[in-house]
């Protein structure tokens, strides 16, 4: 017996108990939708992080911050903090170098009317969206003009334009830094899909550096911004630099590069996210198992049910590899058909979650031939034991099986 | 054609031993027509059943066409099964997911005739059993004489060299199984082998030899020169 008429009749088999075998089908598709579903959203997820990382690198950016403050954020209480202009100058003189810039992070109150917030206050040149990572949506960046005239101008986050301004709108509106008016002039967004971003808080000031300066004399630095040249190996550079400002400095760890321990955190991430991932599969693989043992349970109701119709096929000169493959193709057909569906149900979970959410979900291809030859694989698992008990009964019995 | 020398079948019952066929010597020449009659229990469905190659016999041997069929392996038999025997039921025991047709097709499926002139042979078998109105018609969409001359239908698929019917005429009215034994008086005259097994000896006069079996021995032979 061909595969192509053995085919034929599991499919006309199946077609007789439509719910049946629909809902022997849905099992495995539930399974396999899940395990691919949970996949492509850890895969997600990693990628978001992995993505963090390379726009890190592709800017060409490293962030060289005094070792007690190892991450971008808020000066500690008492810290000394230890960039000068001597240390700007050390960075500068590496051949890979393009720019250095510093930048200042602090925390600040503004006011607009009656409003005021904490705010976290970044100073830095005029490329500095590239720098702290945001983009303007609304008004623009001050530009170089502004940072030389010393303009009090300010770009804030779109958090914080909500928070002074509500609805209304903030472009041309006047706050005050510690009694200094600033024209706002730009709304900013956070870079898409940054890890930075979600260090960093969301209330958040930008002025041009020489502002800065004048509004608050005494305020050094706090992050050594230094742009690599194109085609520069960014982690040796960095490693270089952090060496020489150290002898500067007179002390092995005054200094850190802050982009490394970006990395070692989205590392981090990475690997929790795989665990997570694995875990919550095999949760999954869970249902997938028990979706087969449900396929077996039917094909053995199936295979009752049918006992008179193996001993007729037999008395018409079926082998019994003819009976075995008969029903293993159904299992196979029941599980592949589960599978298929699954497969298609679990891309489209991760479209969704793409569309709704913005987490690059997907599905690396591989996983999805693994899930088609595994769906395919529990139906010969569980359908074997049911086809060798219909091809193993004595055709006297199964003839007059009522 | 068919031979058969001491046959012995017995079944173990618990520690008892029940023996249903003590010691079977049969003939059938090709081109012949014979009943088994016998009354119910008397061991001849299990006889049929051993001629069929669906059973082994305890002891004894058994010849088809001349050649020692009981030590072959179980591939080997379904293979003479599907291309010698063809099976008539009482019960009819056509699938019934299947049209009359697929019912049909199914012996040349397992011999491997490809598609187009499986469906062919079939028409044609249905054709000759006057059903071929009725192809595409599943098996409880028709009645019981229907059914059994699609069975006969099937049975000749292969074109096989003996037919067995087991009761053919049992599970219908008195015109209707007459019908169908004149089908089978046909198919005999054109030469086939038939084998029917009977306790009705109305059924049994069809042929031209009824073999009389009573508690598994074979009590008598009849030869009926003039066939009803």
């Amino acid at each position: 017996m061909n595969l192509d008429e053995t085919l034929r009749m599991a499919f006309a088999s199946l077609a007789s108990n439509k719910t049946r075998a629909f809902l022997t089908m849905l099992g495995i598709w539930i399974g396999v939708a899940s395990i691919l579903a949970i996949v492509a959203i850890g895969n997600g997820g990693k990628a978001l992080v992995i993505g963090a990382i390379s726009s890190g690198s592709q800017r060409n950016v490293i962030q060289i911050v005094p070792r007690e403050l190892v991450a971008p954020g808020l000066p500690q209480p008492g810290q000394v903090l230890s960039i000068d202009d001597s240390d700007l100058a050390i960075a500068a003189s590496f051949s890979g170098v393009e720019s250095v810039n510093e930048t200042f992070y602090g925390t600040a109150i503004v006011q607009s009317g009656d409003k005021s917030d904490n705010v976290t206050l970044f100073a830095g040149p005029a490329d500095l969206d590239s720098l702290a990572r945001f983009v303007v949506v609304r008004g623009r960046m001050f530009t170089p003009e502004d940072v030389l005239s010393h303009r009090n101008v300010a770009v804030i986050s779109q958090s914080l334009a909500n928070k002074l301004f509500g609805s209304g709108n903030p472009l041309g509106a006047v706050i005050t830094l510690s009694g200094v008016p600033l024209e706002v002039i730009g709304v900013a967004q956070p870079e898409q899909a940054s890890l930075y971003s979600l260090v960093m808080g969301s209330d958040n000031l930008y002025i041009p550096d020489t502002t800065c300066e004048d509004i608050f004399p005494n305020w050094t630095a706090s992050e050594m911004d230094v742009v690599a040249k194109p085609g520069i190996n960014v982690q040796s550079l960095a490693n270089r630099i952090v060496l020489a400002l150290n002898i500067h400095a007179g002390d092995p760890s005054a200094f850190a590069d802050s982009s490394g321990l970006l990395a070692s955190v989205a590392a981090l991430i990475g690997k929790v996210t795989t665990i997570l991932t694995a875990v919550i599969g095999a949760v999954a693989g869970i249902a997938l198992l028990v979706g087969g043992v449900g396929v077996m349970n039917i094909m053995l109701v199936s295979v009752t049910e049918r006992t008179q119709e193996i001993g007729i096929r037999v008395s018409l000169g079926a082998k019994k590899r003819d009976i075995v493959f008969q029903f293993l193709v159904e299992s196979m057909a029941i599980t592949s058909l589960g599978g298929v569906a699954g497969i298609a149900t679990g891309l489209a979970v991760g479209v969704l979650v793409r569309v709704f959410t913005g987490i690059p979900a997907s599905v690396p291809w591989p996983v999805g031939v693994l899930a088609f030859v595994f769906s395919a694989s529990i139906g010969i698992v569980c359908g074997l034991y049911p086809a060798l008990k219909a091809a193993n009964l004595n055709p006297i019995d199964a003839l007059r099986y009522e | 054609m068919i031979r058969l020398l001491g046959v012995t079948k017995s079944y173990t019952v618990g520690d008892q031993v029940v023996p249903v066929l003590k010691g079977i010597d049969l003939e059938v020449h090709k081109g012949e027509f014979v009943a088994v009659m016998g009354p119910s229990g008397s061991g001849k469905s299990t006889l049929m059943h051993i001629v069929g190659l669906l059973d082994r016999p305890t002891a004894g041997e058994y010849e088809l066409n001349g050649a020692s069929v009981l030590q072959l392996p179980p591939n080997h038999l379904a293979r003479l099964r599907n291309q010698n025997i063809g099976f008539v039921f009482q019960n009819f025991h056509l699938i019934p997911r299947m049209s009359a047709l697929r019912n049909v097709e199914l012996p040349m499926v397992y011999a491997g005739v490809p598609r187009a002139k499986r469906r062919a042979r079939a028409m044609e078998l249905l054709e000759m059993v006057g059903m071929v109105n009725r192809a595409h018609h599943l098996p409880n969409e028709l009645s019981g004489g229907q059914r059994q001359r699609v069975a006969i239908a099937r049975a000749l698929a292969n074109d096989p060299a003996i037919l067995l019917a087991d009761e053919p005429t049992g599970a219908l009215d008195q015109q209707t199984g007459g019908e169908i034994l004149r089908i089978l008086r046909d198919l005999n005259a054109a030469g086939r082998t038939v084998m029917v097994i009977t306790h009705d000896r109305n059924v049994a006069q069809a042929g031209q030899r009824i073999v009389h079996i009573v508690d598994g021995e074979m009590v008598r032979e009849e030869v009926l020169h003039e066939p009803r």
